[in-house]
């Protein structure tokens, strides 16, 4: 059994709190991926979970072991590091065989398994050099096998592929994800790069100031974020907020209003200041409304600045006249603008007016106060009960 | 700017032609009127100075070459300073007794059996040994104990840290003399639990008290040269190590140490000449005799009678006595040097 299983962690440095009152489960074989902006929490979670790290408060269980007093070498967990963290002073087998030969194994067996090791991340014939010899890749492979040979029951991995280069990264994305299902290991894996979160998961729990704000498989998180942060996290580029006010009939914004019954809405009454949330892809040239189950009225809009990325153009659009592009604010937050993705053969140019209409069925709505979110999707069919409501963060 | 050796000339244009841009012009060239050029390489033409003046402005544009007298100057001063007391114990020691006035560069005849003669006076080879034993003892302990202090002031965050490496700071600063009263006076207090090891109970003529009091003096330095490497190592090897199955203390000994390993030698050999070449406590924490310790302060010593002072075995005999800390730093320096080249750490 390697469930880990993480109960009201909570660190404190000082006064500062890195981790705030934490609980979540892994099952056994699952890779579950922490996310979040840096000085999250999330690393000093996972130091938890290996032991590196004493909480000030809460438990920790591997299996159904109460491990929060025990030294990390007795967790029977391995870790990869962002800075690969190989022993300089030792070659490629030593460093790889390092915890069996402290834990006393006999020399053939050890040779045996590094042997198994070097063969399932490809290292054969590179055991006798030595770490400064080998490229970045490489390294962070001998570091892999270094977890792996001990066949622990959970893997720990910090950023692993951050200091990898950009092809090098998407390719050691897609090993990581085979040797975990060869191995049918659980897997804790930290990243601030949501790529590999979205791509890697089973589960991905995104964490800010400390705090597990959703924990659900990826398209989850993706589709219906719990609140404000989650939507803006996860997803690239980041969705639309606009800031509006309920009223009778409707959401109004500073340029556009959204019909929709306030009444239908849990939690959030006339007059309540409501976000609304939209991805880029779910903005269109209301040429496109037809094919659409429901979208919105058309937004008048006037493009701003086009960004080609070769397999889509993202187009931001300014709602007001009066506004130009402002550059101290975050395109995405200004209520002024709007950033939507177009296909690359979509005929528009910078400086040109243009209708906009938005995808009612992908509209999320958020508390503006608390940042919890309301609804996704306002699809307004009279005899449809409102969107789901959000999973809970615990599951 | 125009060359004050130059004839004036009227008809000169005062070499404003040849200010302006253009490639510098061989000064060999004679302009067409018959003076010479002003400008050379943008730089003032030579004044008719003495020989002094000549060499300054010489040295002003060619510092290097300034530069290099002054490395050839100090490096020979130095060298001279502290070969030629070697040179001067190896005349005295070669010259046969008897013959011992008036050496200047060449000893006054040739007696190279003086370096067999100084184990046969005295058994020189003891103290050598007392001596070697308890520099290599105290290195040990310094490193050990040097080592533990380092690791907890270079890598962990406790409360009081600052205020505790100032206060070994404060420590070594203290003169030996100051500790040596109270510590004779210890030494000489005979313990019950002792005398199955010393004898009489008393650590005086034991290794104990030389090693104790001089690891104990030469210990800030050492914590601080390893507080500085230890500090430095990454903190990812030290938690690799950790969850790869050591403790903190394993981690300790298999990575941190090993990759300080220049700080560590650096540490140990400093702290091996100072407790072999230590004077004070060396000299009265035992009563000079071989059999009880003494080191080889007390063995140059010896060769010093009451009627008659055998200069040259005490020159022979402290030749000898260098021999082995050369031989020590001839080995660590290349233990330094390929501890340095190796410890590739690439965070």
């Amino acid at each position: 059994m390697s469930r880990v299983r993480l109960e009201n962690i909570m660190k404190r440095y000082g006064d500062e709190t890195a981790v705030d009152d934490i609980s979540l489960e892994v099952q056994d074989g699952e890779f579950v991926t922490f996310v979040g902006p840096s000085g999250c929490g999330k690393s000093t979670t996972m130091e938890t979970v290996a032991g590196l790290t004493q909480p000030t408060a809460g438990r920790v269980y591997i299996g159904d072991d109460d491990v929060t007093d025990l030294a990390p070498k007795d967790r029977g967990v391995a870790m990869v590091f962002q800075n690969i963290a190989l022993f300089p002073h030792m070659d490629v087998y030593e460093n790889i065989s390092f915890g069996l030969r402290l834990r006393k194994y006999d020399d053939e067996e050890v040779r045996q398994r590094v042997e198994e090791a070097a063969d399932i991340v490809q290292l054969e014939g590179m055991l006798d050099r030595m770490p400064k010899e080998m490229s970045g890749g490489q390294q962070q492979r001998v570091g892999i096998a270094r977890a792996i040979v001990r066949n622990p029951d959970v893997f720990l991995m910090d950023e692993p592929l951050a200091n990898l280069d950009a092809k090098l990264r998407v390719h050691m994305r897609t090993e990581l994800q085979r040797l975990q299902r060869e191995l049918d290991a659980t897997v804790i894996y930290v990243t601030h790069d949501q790529a590999e979160a979205m791509t890697m998961s089973n589960r991905i729990a995104v964490l800010n100031d400390g705090r597990l704000q959703q924990i659900a498989p990826p398209l989850v998180c993706y589709n219906e974020p719990t609140n404000l942060f989650v939507a803006g996290f996860i997803g690239s580029p980041s969705m639309n907020f606009v800031e509006g006010t309920l009223v009778e009939g409707g959401l109004e914004m500073t340029n556009f209003t959204v019909a929709l019954d306030p009444s239908r809405l849990p939690d959030a009454a006339v007059g309540d200041a409501v976000t609304l949330g939209i991805r880029p892809e779910d903005v269109h040239l209301s040429s496109y409304a037809e094919s659409l189950a429901s979208s919105t009225d058309r937004i008048d809009a006037r493009t701003d600045v086009l960004e080609p990325m070769g397999d889509e153009v993202f187009v931001y659009l300014l709602l007001s006249e009066a506004a130009t592009g402002s550059m101290e604010q975050d395109p995405a937050a200004s209520p002024n603008q709007l950033l939507m993705s177009v296909t690359p053969d979509t005929e528009i140019e910078a400086g040109q007016d243009v209708d906009v209409v938005l995808d009612r069925s992908k509209i999320h709505l958020f508390d503006t106060a608390t940042g919890d979110a309301l609804v996704h999707g306002i699809t307004d069919l009279p005899d449809r009960e409102p969107g789901t409501t959000p999973t809970e963060a615990d599951s | 700017m125009t060359d004050p050796t130059a004839p004036t000339d009227p008809n000169d244009t005062g070499g404003i032609d040849d200010a302006g841009g253009g490639p510098p012009r061989d000064p060999t060239l004679r302009r067409p009127d018959g003076g010479t050029t002003a400008l050379e390489d943008d730089r003032d033409a030579e004044l008719d100075r003495g020989p002094f003046q000549r060499w300054v402005a010489n040295s002003i544009s060619h510092p290097e070459r300034v530069y290099r007298a002054m490395f050839y100057v100090a490096a020979i001063f130095f060298l001279v300073t502290t070969l030629f007391p070697f040179y001067w114990l190896l005349m005295v020691a070669l010259t046969p007794e008897g013959q011992l006035q008036d050496i200047v560069f060449t000893p006054n005849g040739f007696n190279p059996s003086a370096f067999v003669e100084v184990f046969e006076v005295i058994p020189f080879h003891v103290y050598m040994f007392n001596s070697f034993v308890i520099a290599l003892a105290s290195t040990v302990v310094v490193l050990v104990i040097a080592s533990l202090a380092g690791y907890a002031f270079g890598r962990l965050e406790f409360p009081g840290r600052t205020p505790l490496m100032l206060l070994v700071l404060v420590i070594s600063f203290f003169p030996p003399a100051a500790f040596f009263i109270p510590l004779n006076d210890l030494f000489n207090t005979s313990f019950v639990f002792l005398e199955p090891i010393t004898g009489d109970g008393t650590l005086y003529n034991t290794p104990f008290a030389l090693v104790t009091p001089l690891s104990a003096i030469f210990m800030p330095l050492a914590i601080f040269i390893l507080t500085t490497f230890y500090g430095q190592i990454p903190d990812g090897l030290e938690d690799a190590a950790r969850v790869e199955g050591t403790t903190r203390l394993g981690a300790l000994f298999r990575v941190i140490i090993p990759l300080s390993a220049p700080g560590v030698a650096t540490a140990g050999v400093l702290t091996f000449i100072a407790v072999y070449n230590e004077f004070f406590f060396s000299f009265l924490m035992t009563d000079g005799q071989p059999e009880n310790w003494a080191p080889i302060l007390d063995g140059i010593l010896a060769y010093q009678g009451q009627y008659e002072v055998l200069y040259n075995l005490m020159a022979a005999a402290s030749i000898l006595g260098v021999i082995p800390v050369a031989i020590l730093v001839v080995i660590a320096q290349e233990k330094i040097v390929s501890g340095l080249t190796a410890g590739a750490l690439k965070e």
